[in-house]
């Protein structure tokens, strides 16, 4: 890829700080109710299964204490009477951007989406607040039976597909959020790639919030059928508003024997969204999913990808970056269900809290009874910059049985000052040297990442970096 | 509280001259027994751990063993070869002790309710001072309330004392509580070693709630060891709390050999620059035991450091818990904090649980932790093997270096020899 | 009284041939030699002899007098007669080597009988006074944080106290300074005699300038391709072991005409 492309993809972080007047044609009000969850059935025009499944779940969202016990107690500011929980101009996105209304290209023109997709993307999906308003793939993955829709077309067009896996990987009583988006989702991507199919550019799509007091809850299911291969890629931003916002998303991946997903987020979300995202894969026999997620912005991201390694020989990976700047908390980390014999998973994580930045890492490796030949490494490490900032680290691991090896190492450390000053006294500014040193910290973790968003990443670093020395 | 744990405690009082503050605070005790609710598994310092092991219900407290018991007990009272100076207890009653020169030194070496009686106002000031960190207060409420006798352990400012010191807990009949304490304060410039031994004259089913806590002042250093040897069938709560002060260190290592379950609770404050703690525990695990530990490593202050190293060898169906926090106050820069977990799987069915912990809000920090789980050596076993040793034989030793590598921290020999002859002993027969 | 590998074919489990019929006989008193390139089969051999569970034997036989070890476990092979001195001696956390090798002793008493600790310790410290071994290693975990050489010195200490009839020294020489091998070398000497039988194992001559062996062999692709005296040693040493190779080739081409 030519240094000119990559100049071209940089979306930087001020680039998402805009936002347009609003004009929407279908608004479920504030709050929420079984009222709210008929608009959107209503407005979506939905069958009657998936109704009663939402209306189930909203259930269940009420039931739910909110998991303060373990988790931030910031979750309690979050106002579910406030927020908005359906905002659209239309229900079925183009397939030109020529179609798509004018103000809302123009905001993904200055992120760079058009761009993108004309230089390396298989196929591109837009949502703006709760539906798409652009989605299109290369006609040669549709000649091979790519299906690369939303998911309310998703479940209307592939109804067999959809039903088999939707809410199997991860059951709407998961968690309260979880549950939450079950009764209200709309948008996100349902993927399904036939079998021996391998998909060789990416898919993309891209997250945008532009209203306040909005909630959105996409939801995506990716489905690799046997031997085929599929690289998805998101990307999410929202404008700074003085309330708080919420993101909350449920991602399913099924990984069929052979299969290999490569899922990659690089979120950059404004520090008034509450970011409660449920990921999960399985992983049949010698599948292999690997997750790569960047988390930096937002108030409060709570976010641990899984894998649950249904089948021999099935392999999961969990590659995480987060980077916390003030009054930020990343609560991130990664779950790795071991469910058959010789499995293996790897999870890196690596943190950067900056100022009165927070950075927490929770995982969760289980190995039960009567498995063999199960592999687990994990490394979290984390970096501290200034001595205001904060991190944790809370693992979990269970083994049960010997024949598995599991290893987990954490380490804390900081940027040195004597390091500082060794690369001011040879002519970097101090936001130049911090920046590159927290870039030498996650280097090798980025160098796993696709090239596109390795540039990406490294200049949301520079841009904290500089933010924070000010 | 259950009728049978309480009433008779307070019904034969164990400390006749005690002051009104030590009374009030243990009905206090009994009252906050009754109104904390039991620990529920959402609390995330019982998290993994089996609730259901036990009901206070099925106690009572220990009854005092006969004559003709003692005497069958006191020549099992050994310890290390070289000691300072013996107490023996039976089922909460002092029975022995023997001759010790360390009163000449200034030290004080008695029993808890000899303590209460003649230094009451050092008993008052440090006696049950912390509350529980892992979700346990219900548990030292019902110890502070049923505490009847225990160690207490006095050493003056600058006084050595060479040769370990050490108090035997002997547990004899079925369905008796016994709630062990332990005191120990080394005053500043002091240093000493003490082994608390908990021992089972049968095999039967007990409860025993112990609270062994250290004060080490600044650039004092104090060698505590406890061997939990008490029977297969006993519930075992035990809890420590170790303040280390200036300059100051402590090494606190467990042998975790007996119990059904046994829940061990240890956490080191780290109070003063330079304070030092190293926490070490040995467990061997087998048939159905449960071992939850819960650890912490509290950096109050600047300048501190903390070592842990826990390992377990794993059995059969049994289950262990590791749960380590190390937390890093906001001022406690230069903090160096260590944390190590390892456990050594042996059987298909037995559980290993590692939840080790980083809470960090300092600057210049030096922390990190580590967990593995796995089997034996391949290449350790084929090496034994290759020099003639069987390979049960090699399993075996194997297992014993495993575990010996946390008793070779210690510095005393004697008493060395005698733990990894506890450890021996209790790996015979896999 | 002899080692006897017999047409001894042996892969990685699962893997691949690494020995391919190869013949040795190993007189008890004689010191035999075995030189080979790089990835021959040399290290191969001594674990598929000491019975390591990476390899599985597909043919042939190993006798120790007359009777075949291969069914056997590794330590009943050692206690059978056969040392091992390993090219990487394991590391064993926790257990001191006084222990350990205690441990191998006790394991060739009959049940009941107890080694006799004064004896035991007086025989330890014999040989390690030969072998330059201070006191402070018995306490010592078993190669742990050893240096190259003290892990060497170990090895021919435990051969030492275990008295084998039939040693396998595989790559004594490899990490060992001069002043290291001559130690080493003295005490495998020492050892030599009418009821020993010893294989070296090297890639280098070096060695067999302090253990002159009887009898040195080539081993080529999994077999035994030359057997001489000592100067053969010299020769490999001088010439490398191309020449061995490509006159393989000349003969192989010459005995087996090419199939069109």
């Amino acid at each position: 890829m030519s240094t000119e492309t990559l100049s071209q993809l940089d979306v930087d972080r001020t680039r998402g700080d805009f936002h347009y007047p609003e004009q929407h044609t279908f608004d479920a009000g504030s709050g929420l109710s079984h009222a709210t969850v008929d608009y959107i059935s209503n407005v979506k025009g939905e069958p009657d299964w998936i109704r009663e499944f939402r209306h189930k779940a909203l259930d269940v969202f009420f039931s739910k204490p909110m998991p303060t016990h373990w988790a931030s107690a910031d979750l309690e500011n979050i106002i579910f009477e406030k927020i908005r929980y359906y905002l659209a101009n239309a229900q079925r996105p183009t397939r030109s951007w020529d179609e798509v209304p004018d103000d809302v290209k123009r905001t993904f023109e200055r992120l760079g989406i058009p761009e993108q997709e004309r230089k390396f993307l298989a196929g591109v999906e837009a949502q703006f607040d709760s539906e798409a308003v652009y989605s299109n793939m290369k006609k040669a993955l549709g000649d091979q039976g790519v299906v690369f829709v939303g998911s309310t077309d998703g479940l209307k067009e592939h109804p067999e597909l959809f039903k088999k896996w939707f809410g199997k990987v991860i059951p709407t009583g998961d968690n309260k959020f979880s549950a939450l988006n079950s009764a209200v989702f709309s948008g996100g991507s349902f993927i399904y790639v036939p079998p021996g199919v391998k998909v060789k550019h990416p898919l993309q799509a891209y997250f945008r919030i532009n209203a306040e007091n909005f909630g959105q809850f996409e939801r995506t299911l990716i489905i690799a059928d046997e031997g085929s291969e599929v690289m998805y890629m998101e990307g999410c931003t929202a404008p700074k508003f003085e309330t708080a916002t919420l993101h909350s998303a449920v991602v399913e991946l099924v990984a069929l024997k052979g299969a290999k997903i490569q899922y990659v987020t690089v979120q950059n979300w404004s520090a008034n969204v509450f970011n409660l995202v449920t990921k999960r894969a399985i992983a049949h026999e010698e599948a292999e999913v690997k997750w790569i997620d960047c988390n930096i912005g937002s108030r409060l991201t709570m976010k641990y990808p899984g894998v649950i390694l249904k089948g021999r020989k099935a392999r999961g990976e969990v590659l995480s970056i987060a980077l916390a700047n003030n009054g930020q908390h990343q609560d991130t980390g990664a779950k790795m269900i071991h469910a058959a014999d010789e499995t293996t998973s790897n999870i890196i994580a690596k943190s950067i809290s900056i100022g009165k930045g927070r950075s927490s890492y929770r995982g969760l490796v289980h190995i039960p009874k009567h498995l063999k030949g199960c592999k687990n490494n994990t490394e979290c490490d984390a970096l501290l910059i200034n001595s205001t900032s904060r991190t944790d680290t809370y693992p979990a691991i269970t083994v049960r049985g010997s024949g598995n090896s599991v290893q987990h190492e954490a380490s804390v450390s900081q940027v040195s000052a004597e390091q500082i000053f060794y690369m001011q006294q040879r002519g970097l500014s101090e936001a130049q040297a911090m920046s590159l040193s927290v870039n030498g910290f996650v280097n090798d973790l980025v160098r796993e990442f696709p090239m596109e968003y390795s540039v990406e990443l490294k200049r949301l670093i520079d841009l904290e970096m500089e933010d924070s020395v000010g | 509280m259950s009728e049978s744990l309480l009433q008779a405690p307070l019904a034969a009082e164990p400390f006749p001259n005690q002051p009104d503050w030590f009374r009030d605070a243990r009905q206090q005790a009994a009252l906050r027994f009754d109104a904390l609710p039991r620990p529920s598994r959402t609390d995330e310092a019982w998290r993994f751990s089996n609730l259901r092991a036990f009901d206070p219900q099925d106690f009572t407290p220990a009854r005092p063993v006969g004559l003709e018991l003692t005497d069958s007990l006191l020549p099992l009272s050994l310890g290390a070869d070289s000691h300072a100076g013996s107490l023996v207890f039976a089922n909460d009653k002092l029975v022995a002790r023997t001759r010790s020169a360390v009163s000449e030194q200034g030290v004080l070496w008695m029993s808890l309710e000899e303590a209460v009686a003649q230094h009451p106002a050092l008993v008052q000031r440090y006696f049950m001072q912390s509350d529980s960190l892992f979700g346990s207060a219900k548990h030292l409420a019902l110890h502070q309330a049923s505490v009847r006798t225990g160690t207490f352990l006095y050493v003056p400012k600058g006084v050595h004392v060479e040769a370990p010191l050490q108090s035997f807990h002997w547990l004899a009949g079925s369905g008796q509580a016994v709630f062990p304490h332990t005191l120990l304060i080394a005053e500043e410039g002091s240093s000493v070693t003490f082994v608390d031994w908990f021992k089972a004259h049968n095999d039967a089913r007990n409860l025993a709630c112990g609270v062994h806590d250290l004060h080490v002042g600044a650039g004092a250093q104090v060698h505590y060891v406890s061997v939990q040897d008490w029977s297969r069938q006993t519930v075992a709560l035990h809890s420590n709390t170790t303040v280390v002060g200036a300059g100051a260190k402590a090494v606190h290592l467990s042998l975790h050999l007996g119990g059904s379950f046994a829940r061990s609770e240890s956490v080191s404050h780290l109070r003063g620059p330079g304070a030092r703690s190293e926490m070490l525990a040995a467990t061997v695990a087998d048939g159905a035991q449960e071992f939850d530990q819960r650890t912490l490593q509290d950096h109050g202050s600047p300048d501190t450091s903390s070592d842990l190293l826990y390992k377990n060898a794993l059995y059969n169906e049994a289950k262990t818990i590791v749960a380590g926090l190390i937390r890093v106050a906001p001022h406690a820069h230069r903090t160096d904090a260590y944390q190590k977990v390892r456990n050594l799987v042996l059987s298909a069915e037995a559980e290993a649980v590692s939840l080790p912990g980083l809470e960090i809000l300092a600057d210049q920090v030096r922390c990190s932790h580590g967990a593995t789980t796995g089997e034996i050596n391949r290449e350790e076993l084929f090496y034994m093997q290759a020099r003639g040793i069987s390979e049960s034989d090699a399993y075996r030793l194997i297992t014993y270096g495993f575990l010996n590598e946390v008793i070779e921290r210690l510095p005393e020999n004697s008493l060395r020899v005698r733990l990894q002859d506890s450890l021996q002993a209790r790996l015979q027969g896999h | 009284m002899s080692l006897v590998i017999h047409n001894l074919h042996a892969r990685v489990v699962g893997g691949q041939q690494i020995l391919r019929g190869l013949n040795l006989e190993i007189e008890k008193g004689s010191v035999h030699a075995i030189m080979g390139p790089n990835g021959s089969g040399k290290s191969t051999l001594s674990k598929v002899i000491a019975g390591h569970p990476d390899y599985e034997v597909t043919a042939g036989e190993v006798l120790l007098d007359g009777v075949n070890v291969l069914g056997m476990e590794p330590d009943a092979r050692s206690r059978a007669g056969l040392f091992l001195a390993f090219q990487y001696p394991v590391e064993i956390p926790g257990v001191s080597n006084a222990n350990f090798i205690r441990a191998a002793l006790q394991a060739r008493l009959a049940a009941g009988e107890e080694l006799e600790a004064t004896e035991y310790y007086g025989d330890l410290y014999k040989e390690m006074d030969r072998l330059e071994i201070p006191r402070n290693f018995t306490a010592r975990s078993v190669n742990e944080g050893f240096s190259g050489g003290e892990k060497k010195r170990n090895e021919v200490l435990q051969m030492a106290m275990l008295k084998p009839a039939y040693a396998i020294l595989d790559e004594t020489d490899s990490g060992l300074d001069i002043d290291a091998l001559k130690v080493v070398s003295a005490g495998v000497n020492a050892l030599r005699g009418p009821n020993l039988g010893v294989l070296v194992i090297t890639h280098y001559q070096r060695l067999l300038d302090y253990i002159t062996p009887d009898v040195v062999h080539v081993l080529v692709g999994g077999r035994i391709v030359r057997s001489a005296g000592p100067e053969l040693a010299l020769e490999l040493e001088a010439k490398g072991y191309d020449w061995i190779r490509d006159e393989l080739s000349e003969a192989a081409l010459a005995a087996e005409p090419v199939l069109a």
